[in-house]
């Protein structure tokens, strides 16, 4: 009795539940296709987890991370497999609080790396001891402008110019938005007249935020709405500009929606390494150590330019033509770290005096 | 016997939905339990079929004992009054299921299926859905499945409950072909009397959880034995009388009593009489004049309706001295009020009419009522009370006083009370209603007895101040069990010249004669300030007359006088030398200065401290 | 005046074009343009761009990642809700009131806080997981995880599916199964399983669509690692974060697609007696 109660009841049905059956079987078999046993699969090679803030995907998946697999299989014979995972550096540092396990992680903010710290995730300061201070790229903060630059824009003052309309990631969710207001203020603050220099980048900061009109949780989704048309300006990471979104046959075809204008004076946002040494088992540390080292070399340096990310050795730089040229650009080191500059310029001065005085 | 059902009892938490139901099933017989909706007439339907397990007694099919069977492995066909029928399987689908269920060949399946749906006049209606047929052709359809793997035994519930009244009259003569064409035994459930009337060959009659009464539907409509019965199977009025030598006696009217209605003298009589029994006429029928005819009275018609063929009247009577109405429910009237059917096209008397009596029935006496009362829960009940239930055919109701009154014991005392009920295996106290009240005992025993009738109230165990309590409030007889013998043998009644001498008698011989006991009557002749001498010759003649009551009752007697300072002493003496089971004793109503100054409460608690025999505590006429 | 000599008309008799026209202009800004929108930035680039896109490794992955994912979730669930249902519709026990809104619970709690809560629970440095991980059983940050994560958001949709039929599913029909002789497997096989069919169909084909589209907790639990356990909406956004707009916009278009497949599906065939003919 294997079908007891059906047997009349289907006969117009079959054909239509037997193409239903072969459409579902397909997607099944298409779903565990790579998983089926049989299909030759070599020794499972080495994983490291690699975890980056946005704008490094394209860089370390298609560039660094290749390189660095190459290298290691000539040296050692060891084949080596890397798994990535790219989201705002915020993000990326909640899920290693969390615990994901990690073992290396490039994040746009030092301010980051220190919740790590405090977290206990890594030892405090740990990220200091490699080279460059754990810095491994910078990009300036650049202006995108319509073609042309109809309005004359040419610093971050200009801005504040009136009719002008400012797009620029939120500070509250953003990392490259924190760089921004540093960019904005700093530009400013070290030309002023000595004892003026907090008023001098106050008054900048709050020409820009009068004429901001839209607010994107990540600078990767600030460009997108200008480049959707909205806005005359928008304040974003050099490499985002001249990288754009790693498909470079596009815009060739389409005529550029924007072109940049370098401030004369500007930040360069330094992009941190932390190394999650708890994460990693004893056979995993010396990879880790050595892909840590890699990043340094020349190699990966050239590498990281080619992206549109400026090395931290400066004679490397050269090799890029897009990067353009600031007279005077500057370090978050000179106003005194990222500790500081938060609380003295984001939480003093933007979230303290502009926004209530601006009403938003 | 198909169908045998013994002492079968079932509770859903603390309510008793099936209580002791005994019934035989002869094979081929079609049986019809009639009972309104909640009378647990489907929850036996349920028990026979497997589909609910009794919580005690024990159910066979044709000699095999299936009470611990599964439903699948009692071989009974079951139809449901929803139908049921497998929505995605197609009539002949439907049919198949239970043969394919037991592997039948495809060959003998289409064959059955066939003869089936021709037999329930569905031929050629095999590829429908349940979706595509009329409620009575569903109905077809689940007798035809019901039926399809041959049960020895078929169960309706309800069948017809959800169709129109044109099908399902057409439906039930169907049925009724089928099921003697057949052969099979079945038991169909309903609250539709006359769908009882007119299927059944017998039809059984519950209400609240009691199978009442069984018989053929024409015995059962003229004389039923209760009064659920009277009012249930159609119209009739029920007046209560009360019984002067073998007369029934509503005001002037005398009726005679049945020999095999039990009544004692002086007792309550329920005279029903069917609306065609009665009989209107504009002038006052001379008593005997006409044969067979018993004048009621003179009336005023208040109500009538015209049914097509007959003519409905309600005639209200002013009230009857010592008659009550029990029939139809009296809405708080003053007067009588008497049913009537006739002819329609008989001339419609004025509003003054004499109502006359063609037939009448006297109902049995009702079932007595025992409170059986523990405090708080009994240790077990003593052995003599199962047999004492059944001995007097009483409905039991188990009263548990917890006088602490802690919150959560109510649950607890509920089940340890069933527990020790259940405990004497007999079964009689099975399915009996348990009280839990808090508070103090014979307050509460008396406040429940004061709010439904008891007949008897049954105390056991440790009851010293209690049973002083209870004496004062109590208008029953008190039934004080001790000691745990087995039965109740030999019962002394004491009587006292000057007191109340007939109750006592009365419900004593009453309960003898039930137990089967012999009973001693007792006088004790009291010696005043030392003087003695031979009893009064009026005190033999009262116990001659004791023994002639017992004598009629058919109970074994004898008397004796006794010498005594105090009639407490006489009897503790007596009760001392006579090896007795139960002291009966007679009690004023409460309060009343008894003979030689002494509360007859107390001699009766004197008594009770003196020996360890149970007593029955019997109060007096008034 | 002239109005009242016009004959007033019942809904559904009046010329349709005007209610029609209505609701397509609310639903074509609303709901089409933005679907179209997906499909024709998939295709900008061409159709061979749209198909390397496609073709990449990670996107190959995240694809088939997420319908394993998905398969599996709606095999353990469709067991797993029509057992709950069972449960909840036939039997009668003490709490279940608040066990029937518990399990319902999912379709209200927000998926980020129901993946932050699997996190918390079963992470390493969650209630249990810091129990379990020197055990070696670590699940978030892993397949197992997703699989987790998807089976507690989509739980209740085959349950709502299923038991609202196991409730008009009268108790007589297991009743007279088993009169006529049916175990207690025939009859869940032959008489309640079918009776439930359109339920578990189309209670399936949404756990399966839903599991596909699964974004908040699968983002909190995953770990969000490529190849690993990046489901195809994880890879949506993360290629969208990256700037790779045509490269998400494939696999959106592919997601899309098979949602609609999925629910055209639904619509069209769901209904246990789609296929029956009326006998004669």
């Amino acid at each position: 009795m294997g079908r007891l109660g059906s047997s009349s009841a289907t006969r117009s049905g079959w054909p239509r539940s037997l193409l239903a059956l072969l459409v579902w079987g397909a997607l099944l078999l298409y779903a565990v296709w790579p998983w089926l046993p049989g299909r030759g699969r070599q020794a499972r090679p080495r994983t490291i987890i690699v975890y980056g803030f946005s704008i490094l995907g394209d860089a370390l998946d298609r560039s660094v991370l290749p390189a660095f697999a190459r290298h290691w299989r000539a040296e050692t014979g060891e084949r080596v497999e890397f798994v990535t995972s790219f989201a705002g550096s915020g993000t990326i540092t909640n899920q290693l609080i969390m615990g994901v396990p990690a073992h290396l992680a490039l994040l746009s903010l030092e301010l980051d790396a220190q919740r790590l710290a405090a977290a206990g995730v890594i030892p405090a300061g740990s990220w200091k001891s490699l080279p460059f201070g754990g810095v491994v790229n910078r990009t300036p903060f650049i202006l995108l402008v319509r073609p042309g630059n109809p309005k004359g824009i040419h610093d971050f003052a200009d801005l504040g110019r009136p009719g002008v309309q400012v797009v620029h990631p939120d500070p509250l969710t953003s990392g490259g938005a924190n760089w921004a207001l540093l960019a904005e203020y700093g530009g400013t603050a070290r030309h002023a007249a000595p004892g003026h220099e907090r008023e001098a980048g106050t008054a900048v900061l709050r020409g820009v935020w009068k004429h901001v009109v839209a607010q994107a949780a990540s600078a990767r989704a600030a460009r997108t709405q200008f480049e959707n048309g909205f806005g005359d300006a928008l304040v974003t990471y050099e490499q985002d500009a001249v990288h754009g979104n790693g498909d470079k046959e596009k815009k060739k075809k389409s005529a550029p929606k924007w072109e940049i204008v370098y401030p004369p004076s500007t930040v360069l946002s330094e992009h941190t390494l932390v190394i999650l040494d708890k994460n990693a088992t004893a056979e995993e540390r010396p990879i880790v150590r050595a892909l840590a080292a890699f990043l340094w070399s020349d190699e990966a340096q050239k590498l990281f330019v080619a992206n549109g990310f400026r090395s931290v050795r400066d004679e490397l730089n050269g090799a890029n033509p897009a990067f353009g040229k600031i007279a005077d650009p500057f370090l978050v080191a000179d106003f005194g770290g990222w500790k500081k500059v938060k609380k003295d310029i984001v939480d003093g001065i933007w979230k303290g005096e502009i926004l209530p005085a601006i009403g938003k | 016997m198909s169908i045998v059902l013994d002492r079968l009892s079932k509770r859903f938490g603390s309510q008793t939905v099936v209580s002791r139901v005994s019934l035989e099933i002869e094979d081929g017989e079609l049986f019809v339990l009639l009972g309104a909706s909640g009378s647990g007439k489907s929850t036996v339907l349920r028990l026979i079929a497997g589909l609910s397990v009794p919580d005690s007694g024990t159910i066979q099919l044709r000699g095999r004992d299936v009470t611990d069977l599964a439903p699948q492995e009692r071989e009974i066909g079951f139809v449901f009054q929803n139908y049921s029928i497998f929505r995605h399987m197609s009539v002949a689908e439907n049919i198949e299921f239970p043969l394919k269920i037991r592997r039948v060949p495809a060959a003998e399946r289409t064959r059955r299926r066939e003869e089936l749906l021709d037999l329930v006049g569905l031929g050629g209606l095999g590829g429908r859905y349940a979706h595509q047929l009329s409620g009575g052709q569903q109905q077809r359809v689940a007798l035809a499945r019901s039926l399809a793997h041959k049960p020895s035994v078929l169960l309706l519930d309800e069948p017809f409950g959800a169709l129109d009244v044109k099908i399902r009259g057409q439906l039930r003569r169907n049925l009724r072909e089928i099921q003697q064409k057949l052969k099979v035994t079945a038991i169909l459930v309903t609250h539709d009397q006359e769908e009882g009337f007119e299927l059944a060959d017998r039809v059984g009659l519950m209400d609240r959880g009691a199978l009442l009464e069984v018989g053929h539907p024409e015995t059962l409509y003229a004389k039923p034995r209760t009064l659920f019965g009277a009012t249930f199977l159609g119209a009739g009025t029920v007046l209560v009388g009360r019984a002067r030598g073998n007369e029934a006696r509503l005001g002037d009217l005398a009726l005679p009593i049945p020999p095999e209605v039990e009544h004692e003298e002086g007792s309550r009589v329920r005279v029903l009489f069917r609306p065609e029994q009665v009989e209107l006429g504009t002038a006052q029928p001379a008593e005997g004049a006409e044969a067979g005819r018993h004048p009621l009275g003179k009336g005023e018609i208040v109500e009538q309706s015209f049914l097509g063929a007959l003519r409905r009247l309600r005639v209200r009577l002013p009230p009857i001295p010592g008659t009550r109405q029990a029939a139809p429910a009296p809405y708080g009237e003053e007067g009588l009020l008497v049913d009537v059917v006739q002819p329609a096209e008989e001339p419609l008397p004025g509003p003054e009419v004499w109502v006359s009596l063609r037939g009448w029935h006297i109902l049995a006496p009702p079932r007595p009522r025992l409170l059986i009362c523990a405090l708080p829960a009994p240790a077990a009940y003593p052995p003599v009370l199962p047999h004492l239930v059944e001995a007097v055919d009483a409905v039991p109701i188990l009263l548990a006083v917890d006088e602490d009154g802690d919150e959560k014991g109510t649950e607890e005392l509920r089940t340890a009370v069933l527990e020790r009920a259940a405990a004497g295996g007999s079964g009689a106290l099975d399915g009996a209603e348990v009280l839990v009240r808090r508070g103090d005992p014979a307050a509460e025993i008396g406040s429940e007895q004061a709010q439904s009738l008891y007949d008897f109230v049954v105390l056991s165990g440790a009851t010293g101040p209690v049973v002083g309590g209870l004496l004062d409030r109590l208008s029953t007889a008190l039934l004080v069990l001790r000691g745990d013998k087995p039965t109740l043998q030999r019962i002394l009644i004491c009587t006292a010249v000057g007191e109340p001498g007939k109750a006592d008698v009365r419900v004593g011989g009453w309960l003898a004669r039930r137990l089967g006991a012999e009973v001693t009557l007792l006088h004790v002749n009291v010696r005043i300030g030392g003087l003695g001498g031979p009893p009064e010759p009026w005190v033999q003649s009262h116990l001659d007359r004791g023994v002639a009551t017992l004598r009629a009752l058919e109970v074994k007697s004898r008397s004796t006088i006794r010498r005594a300072r105090t009639p407490a002493e006489g009897i503790l003496a007596e009760a001392a030398e006579g090896q007795y089971d139960l002291i009966v004793m007679g009690r004023h109503a409460p309060r009343r200065g008894p003979l030689f100054g002494a509360k007859s409460a107390d001699i009766t608690l004197r008594i009770l401290a003196g020996t360890k025999t149970s007593m029955l505590i019997v109060p007096a006429d008034e | 005046m002239t109005q009242k000599t016009k004959p007033r008309k019942a809904p559904g008799e009046g010329s349709a074009v005007l209610p029609v026209s209505l609701l397509l202009a609310v639903l074509v800004p609303l709901l089409l343009m933005p679907l179209a929108a997906v499909f024709v930035f998939a295709f900008r680039g061409g159709f061979k761009d749209f198909l390397s896109a496609l073709t990449a490794e990670d996107a190959q992955f995240a694809l088939r990642f997420s319908l394993l994912i998905a398969f599996l979730t709606a095999a353990v669930n469709a067991v797993l809700g029509t057992f709950a249902a069972y449960v909840l519709a036939k039997y009668r026990f003490p709490g279940k009131k608040p066990l029937t809104i518990a399990v319902n619970l999912p379709v209200a709690i927000p998926t980020v806080v129901v993946g932050t809560s699997l996190l918390l629970l079963w992470g390493p440095i969650g209630l249990l997981g810091k129990a379990l991980a020197p055990l070696g059983f670590s699940p978030m940050f892993a397949p197992a995880g997703v699989l987790l994560a998807h089976l507690f958001v989509t739980f209740p949709y085959m349950l709502g599916a299923v038991k609202p039929l196991l409730d008009e599913l009268e108790v007589t029909y297991e009743e007279a199964a088993y009169t006529l002789g049916a175990g207690k497997w025939q009859t869940f096989r032959y008489v309640i399983l079918p009776a439930l069919r359109g339920g578990l169909f189309s209670g399936t084909l949404l756990t399966f669509a839903h599991s596909l589209g699964e974004f908040g907790a699968t983002v909190m639990v995953s770990g969000n690692l490529r190849l690993r356990t990046q489901t195809a909406p994880l890879f949506i956004f993360a290629q969208f974060e990256a700037g790779n707009v045509e490269k998400a916009n494939a696999v959106a278009a592919v997601l899309a697609a098979l949602s609609f497949a999925i629910f055209f599906f639904l619509l069209r065939w769901s209904g246990p007696a789609g296929g029956r003919t009326q006998g004669h």
